[in-house]
């Protein structure tokens, strides 16, 4: 710099050619002088500006802004840098602009020395960004006010889920309570009825004593049916406790119990395969004796019913098969339903029709299905299957 | 929450009277530091910060209840009553002139005199009364807010307009002058200029001291005009200024005109 002088133009040159715009006012903002870069940006000759004050080139806003915000700022702390606003051009369009300045005592007075940068490229991108801004504040905002809704819609929903709870503990403590009540008098009616019959000698009485016990176990069944019911649909389901069982044995065992039950029926038991299996053996008892009372109930009683308990690697499965009527086939779709009855007809081993229903959910319940073949050909079949769960399986089914 | 806390109050000097001042939108209670000094020997002074301004409590700011001017008086009226002794003449900048009337119409005989630098019943033209402003000029404002905020949280100080190269400055006040949370300052723009409240300052009988800018674009002497002939005991002073803060460009032309309004609450005066 020492050694060249004669580069560095002179300070009016330097001045008005600056890369920015240099203005020079009065402390009210009067223009004292203006450099030829800011003139040119704006649009104004040099002596147009002399006669004009620098916040008379701003927005309306950015006169506000000036006058509430920077001005009172730039007499305090002597110096504003980075405001940013929008000065007039001549021909009405906005130019964005960022300001520095500082205010500058002389001996001749006060002067505030502006420097202004063009922004109109960052200006676009400050201004995406604040729409970029505005947009997540609102999609923000609508977030929040859906997770408000959300989870006021968990709360309902928590609190009809606890009326549940509570309705279907209510309905199994009850359904407990009153088969319980139900059963006593029950088994003191069987019981009574069994005694008087072993004295009485055959005849018109005995029979309707036979009548009073097999009604009462009749009830007997309805009872536990209906437990059953009512734990599979409101309480916690029908439970299952498993333990390895001799398939064939227990299902033998039953045929021979369900012969006693209904003396006009032939009851045949074909087996295929052997081993044991983890099962609940109650239960099993309840599916073969509701499908085999269903079937004494629908089938043609002067066939055999055939119970086939059939075992391989990997699998059970327990069928019970009559001959008679085909089940219609609207009425198929439903069968499983509570309440269904195959027919109308008035049958002294009829139920409330809660057989199927129950064979099914304690299928369900040890994760096995149940499927059903009727023809009037072919008699009906009903066929529950266990898989996985042989006697070497850890018994989850 | 105290009031002294929640609006940074600062109570200086002492006298039979009280001068409470209160600053206008865009700053705090420092911009009133060219003026009081003038005032402390004769006066207790009180200054404080509107809610959302200054070193008040930001978490005190509730946008229903600063969703209008009667949120600040209520305010001011609190500041009065736990800080204010004898006489209490409120001096208001720009909006908190029309603070100070709500307050004083609310509270009917706790003000005893207004000063107000710079009032504007209504900032927005309508019908005949000419404010100054048209709606679009609000929105261009609230835009140049928008744009010199950019960037700001609410977490973040932030400090607008730094001083380059020149910390004249304590950092304390460079700091804590026109700090605003960038959402208070849009709201209070708007609550500020869009209010109307030229039903308020018919016939209110406090004695008022209206200092006039011969040339300021927020209050241009027209309104100055307007309001001394409502106010029937008004007093309409015209001071030779550009710009909206007499009270820091010209403080002493300021503190003239104050001085003669002043006199009945003084030491000796007939106010008491």
């Amino acid at each position: 710099m020492a050694g060249e002088p004669s580069l560095i133009p002179d300070s009016q040159s330097l001045f008005d050619n600056a890369p920015c715009g240099l203005v020079v006012t009065r402390e009210d903002g009067s223009i004292l002088s203006a450099n030829k870069t800011f003139c040119t940006w704006i649009g104004w000759e040099k002596t147009d500006l002399e006669r004009r004050r620098f916040q008379d080139l701003l927005t309306m806003g950015g006169r506000i802004f000036h006058q509430t915000h920077w001005a009172p700022l730039i007499q305090m702390q002597g110096s504003v840098a980075e405001v940013k606003l929008d000065v007039v051009h001549r021909d009405k369009t906005l130019i964005s602009m960022l300001l520095n300045g500082v205010r500058q005592q002389h001996e001749s007075g006060v002067v505030y020395q502006l420097a202004l940068f063009c922004t109109t490229d960052r200006d676009h991108y400050e201004r995406e960004l604040l729409k970029a801004k505005q947009l997540a504040e609102k999609l923000l905002a609508n977030k929040v006010a859906a997770d408000a809704a959300l989870s006021q819609a968990q709360t309902k929903l928590n609190k009809a889920y606890e009326k549940a709870q509570r309705r279907a503990l209510f309905a199994e403590q009850m359904v407990a309570i009153v088969s319980h009540d139900l059963k006593n008098p029950l088994t003191a009616i069987k019981m009574a009825a069994e005694i008087l019959g072993r004295k009485m000698p055959d005849g018109k009485e005995k029979l309707m004593l036979n009548h009073i016990s097999n009604s009462t176990d009749r009830a007997h069944r309805m009872i536990t049916d209906l437990l059953d019911f009512a734990l599979a649909r409101v309480g916690r389901g029908i439970s299952v406790s498993r333990s390895a069982i001799d398939l064939h044995s227990v299902v033998a065992k039953s045929v021979a119990e369900l012969r006693v039950a209904f003396p006009d029926v032939d009851l045949r038991h074909q087996t295929v395969g052997r081993g044991n299996v983890e099962l609940d053996a109650d239960r099993i008892q309840q599916i073969i004796g509701n499908l085999v009372a269903n079937s004494a109930a629908y089938g043609d009683q002067k066939k055999p019913i055939t119970v086939i308990s059939s075992l391989d690697i990997n699998r059970a499965s327990i069928s019970v098969h009559n001959f008679g009527a085909a089940i219609p086939e609207s009425a198929r779709s439903k069968l499983f339903e509570p309440m269904t009855r195959g027919s109308d007809q008035d049958s002294q081993n009829r139920s409330v029709g809660l057989g199927l229903f129950i064979v099914r959910e304690i299928a369900l319940a040890h994760g096995g299905d149940i499927a059903v073949h009727s023809t009037a050909d072919e008699g009906t079949t009903f066929t529950i299957n266990f898989p996985e769960i042989s006697s070497f399986s850890d018994g989850k089914g | 929450m105290s009031v002294q806390h929640r609006n940074n109050v600062n109570v200086l000097g002492d006298g039979p009277a009280t001068l409470v001042f209160s600053h206008g939108f865009g700053c705090d209670q420092t911009m009133w530091c060219y003026l009081v000094d003038h005032f402390t020997n004769r006066f207790r002074v009180v200054l404080y910060d509107l809610v959302g301004a200054g070193q008040s409590d930001l978490t005190a700011y509730d946008s229903e209840k600063y969703g209008s001017l009667d949120g600040y008086a209520q305010d001011l009226a609190e500041v009065i009553n736990e800080f204010a002794s004898g006489p209490v003449i409120v001096v208001g900048h720009s909006v908190s002139a029309m603070i100070g009337v709500l307050a004083d119409r609310a509270h009917s005989d706790r003000i005893a005199a207004h000063v107000m630098i710079g009032p504007s019943p209504c900032y927005v033209d309508s019908g005949d009364y000419v404010g100054g402003f048209k709606l679009e000029d609000i929105h261009s404002l609230l835009d140049t807010l928008d744009s010199n905020y950019l960037g700001w949280s609410s977490t973040m100080a932030p400090v607008i307009m730094g001083a380059p190269g020149q910390p004249a400055l304590g950092e304390k006040l460079t700091n804590s002058f026109c700090r605003t949370d960038p959402e208070i300052a849009k709201q209070f723009a708007r609550v500020t200029f869009m209010s109307d409240n030229r039903d308020d300052v018919v016939g209110l009988e406090t004695p008022t001291l209206i200092l006039q800018s011969t040339d300021d674009i927020i209050a241009p002497v027209a309104v100055g005009e307007y309001l001394h002939q409502i106010l029937p005991n008004s007093t309409l002073c015209l001071v030779s200024n550009v710009g909206h803060c007499p009270h820091m460009s010209v403080p002493s032309a300021c503190s003239e005109a104050m001085d003669s309004f002043l006199s009945p609450w003084t030491e000796g005066g007939d106010g008491r």
